[in-house]
């Protein structure tokens, strides 16, 4: 770019001249003799991280292209499993499920995490406490936080508070956990309550490091609170805030064991479709490895969007 | 989650619970059920140490905790048994073991619906060689028949199990009502009189929730109209897509439309149905013996003697209900290394005095002919009159290797359509496809 910019060589690249390039830069790294010993000391370490990271991985694949019922024959399909898993209505209800309890839950937990966040910056009397106390149903296992909640939402046995109190609100007559659709924004609020804490910590983390001078400086320019939200604090926390977001999402996304326990076994997601094919059927062992392929695959997609979206604009 | 037109095979949101839930309370319960085994130390199997497990049930497990410190005092030197109590999830608990190499537990007990399962894949021994004929005769059929698969036995039935219909007695005479309802027709009518005289909350609880047992409630409402899911001189054809099955699943959401059943019905299993009737909320309610022994207990608000017990009803234009066979069996890995062992406590568990001893203790109810002659045991666990009543209209749940399966898309569709999200019709068409394709499917 640089060179053309100038007018030194205007001709265009040969194709050829990046392989060129690459094949001569690694060719003098292999022919200087320290350098080659360095390859040869670090070879054991990547071949180590290679065989922990990456063979559990390609097994996987590798056994996403077979057709497999368990004790009887396997063969070779392709990409068969990813064709069925694709026109398999429960794969619908799978990702449409997860994305819905993903997109909810996380912003939901993004706009509560910063207020949190926010007030818990202040200086106040008590401020180590309240932080601690913020995040006790963090700590919660979600399993156990799932059945609780399931409790409070049941109206059998006992009555559970939430089903009354729904109830005779009149927001939602029908019975709450009879209903999926009413299960998963159930299981949305529980994930909130749980895990907006975390959002909150890693923001506030985000916030402290905003040095006190950039508010001074803004607040002598004559900037409102409101301008210093926006111009200030929320640029500046971007990068804890792409890492929160990040984590969060792909916990999100990855979702079994809440909906499993609140949704008593019948709430689909996608880790649910993939425990369900590789350990429940006896028949869509295949199925279910495709899934567990898929999800690692759209978590990675995540991730790199997240990443790319966001990173950048952190940096300008 | 709601229609499915490819008859692609499987549910993502089924799931498999026991059918025999007793004295569990609801969800919470499973978590915090103590999982501590009796018996001898456990250590690695081999050298007469026989390792037995079972699914949860409290009542069941103190009974054998007496049976097999017997057994243990009686082999004393030679046999030790070791029992170890399995979670909610034993089904996959066993599964994963087999798929791994068979696991360490001997003496396996079963559901009815697993023999096919195991037997097919080679988990489970036959044991045609010990558990002879002669002995089989003594059985009530169709206990025997569920662990009979391809010519082989792979079980010895432990007790059995079926679905009766508990009634209010002292409500129906208050109506002015003298005997249970034989037809569904009847149990609607009735069912609403006396909700209105007496101001119950519910007329009539069953499971229906997305389980087994709303498996077994489903297709008991559906034998009950004449239908059913798998011909039987052919077990590889689905037969459920007519008229008579979607009359069943009929039924069964009106129990709803009439304001009998609550809506929440299709998140009720054993537990929340037996709560409502011990509390008085029931009129009616369809449930397994093991009802019958907590009322025994008599520490509800509802006593026996309030209580009648009938067999099922029958649909429109047929003469008789079904009840669904439940009920639990004992296997012998096909690994064990002490299976003569093995075989000695499946035999002591399963002597006439025995059953007789849980019958009378817990009203568990025996797969022995012979039981049900017993004044003894007729006298104490009142049970067993009913039961003899209904012996004849027992039904085995469709016996085929990929049950397992095919449970799970009942289980879903038959919960829709309780719902009300799915049309009799279009649930008993979805079913047809759907359990075909898994029975060519596996095999194929």
């Amino acid at each position: 770019m640089t060179e053309s910019a100038t007018g030194v060589d205007t001709k265009p690249r040969a194709p050829g001249g990046l392989v060129r390039g690459t094949l001569r830069t690694l060719r003098n790294e292999f022919t200087d003799k320290e350098r080659r010993l360095g390859y040869i000391l670090v070879t054991p370490a990547i071949a180590i991280i290679l065989a922990i990271a990456l063979f559990p991985l390609l097994y996987a694949i590798w056994l996403s292209l077979q057709e497999i019922i368990i004790n009887q024959s396997s063969s070779f399909v392709g990409f068969q499993n990813y064709v069925d898993m694709i026109q398999d209505p429960d794969f619908h209800s799978a990702l449409i499920n997860t994305t819905v309890f993903t997109v909810l839950s996380v912003s939901l937990e993004l706009v509560l995490g910063m207020a949190i966040a926010l007030a818990l910056n202040r200086a106040f009397k008590g401020r180590g406490i309240a932080r601690a106390t913020a995040l006790a149903p963090w700590a919660f296992p979600p399993a156990i936080a799932a059945v609780m909640w399931r409790l409070m939402f049941q109206d059998q046995v006992g009555g559970g508070i939430l089903a009354y109190l729904i109830r005779s609100s009149g927001i939602y007559t029908h019975p709450i956990l009879g209903s999926d659709s009413a299960l998963i924004v159930a299981a949305v609020l529980v994930d909130v309550w749980k895990t907006t804490p975390f959002m909150a910590l890693l923001l506030l983390a985000g916030l402290q490091v905003i040095p006190q001078e950039v508010y001074e400086a803004s607040r002598v320019d004559g900037a409102t609170s409101w301008q210093q939200f926006w111009r200030v604090t929320l640029p500046l926390v971007r990068p804890a805030m792409l890492v929160a977001l990040l984590f969060r999402t792909l916990d999100a996304w990855r979702v079994y064991d809440l909906l499993w326990v609140m949704g008593n076994r019948q709430l689909n997601s996608l880790s649910v479709y993939v425990y369900n094919g590789v350990k429940i059927s006896q028949l869509d062992f295949s199925l279910g490895n495709a899934a567990a392929v898929f999800v690692f695959l759209s978590s990675i997609a995540i991730a790199f969007l997240f990443i790319k979206v966001l990173g950048t604009r952190a940096v300008d | 989650m709601t229609t499915r037109k490819v008859g692609k095979h499987r549910s993502a949101m089924g799931r498999r619970e026991f059918l025999r839930l007793s004295g569990a309370g609801i969800a919470g319960s499973a978590l915090l059920s103590a999982c501590s085994g009796f018996g001898g130390e456990e250590e690695a199997s081999g050298s007469g140490k026989v390792i037995m497990s079972h699914g949860p049930d409290p009542v069941l497990e103190g009974l054998l905790k007496k049976q097999l410190e017997d057994f243990n005092a009686q082999h004393k030197g030679e046999i030790e048994a070791i029992f170890r109590p399995m979670g909610e999830d034993y089904f996959d608990q066993l599964r994963t073991q087999f798929q791994a190499g068979g696991g360490d537990i001997d003496v396996i007990s079963g559901d009815v619906i697993w023999p096919a399962q195991f037997g097919a894949n080679g988990w489970i021994d036959d044991l045609s060689d010990r558990f002879t004929e002669e002995m089989q005769g003594a059985y009530l059929e169709g206990p025997l028949g569920a662990n009979q698969y391809q010519d082989a036995v792979y079980g010895v039935p432990w007790f059995t199990d079926l679905g009766m219909l508990y009634y209010r007695a002292d409500l129906l005479k208050q109506s002015g009502f003298s005997n249970a309802p034989a037809t569904y027709d009847e149990l609607f009518s009735m069912a609403e009189k006396v909700q209105s005289d007496a101001g119950v909350r519910h007329g009539h609880v069953f499971q229906g929730s997305n389980y087994e047992g709303g498996v077994v409630n489903g297709l008991e409402f559906i034998w009950a109209h004449g239908g059913d899911a798998l011909d039987t001189e052919d077990p590889t054809q689905v037969i459920i897509d007519s008229p008579e099955s979607a009359a069943g699943l009929e039924t069964y959401r009106g129990t709803v439309e009439a304001g009998i059943t609550p809506e929440a019905i299709v998140t009720f299993t054993e537990p929340e149905c037996d709560a409502a009737f011990r509390n008085g909320d029931a009129v009616f309610m369809r449930n397994w013996p093991y009802v019958y022994g907590m009322l025994l207990a008599g520490d509800a608000e509802i006593k026996l003697n309030q209580v009648g017990v009938a067999p099922l009803p029958a649909g429109e234009g047929e003469s008789e209900g079904f009840s669904a066979l439940g009920g639990w069996n004992l296997f012998i890995n096909a690994t064990s290394d002490v299976k003569d062992e093995a075989w000695e406590l499946i035999k002591f568990l399963t002597t006439p005095e025995a059953v007789k001893f849980r019958a009378i203790e817990g009203s568990y109810l025996s797969a022995l002919q012979e039981t049900y002659e017993d004044q003894e045991v007729l006298d104490q666990a009142p049970v067993y009159e009913v039961a003899g009543q209904v012996t004849d209209q027992i039904r085995p749940r469709p016996v085929s290797p990929f049950y397992g399966d095919m449970t799970l898309e009942m289980a879903e569709e038959f919960n829709n359509s309780l719902k009300g999200e799915t049309s009799p019709e279009d649930a008993v068409a979805t079913l047809q496809e759907s359990m075909q394709g898994i029975i060519d499917q596996g095999t194929s």
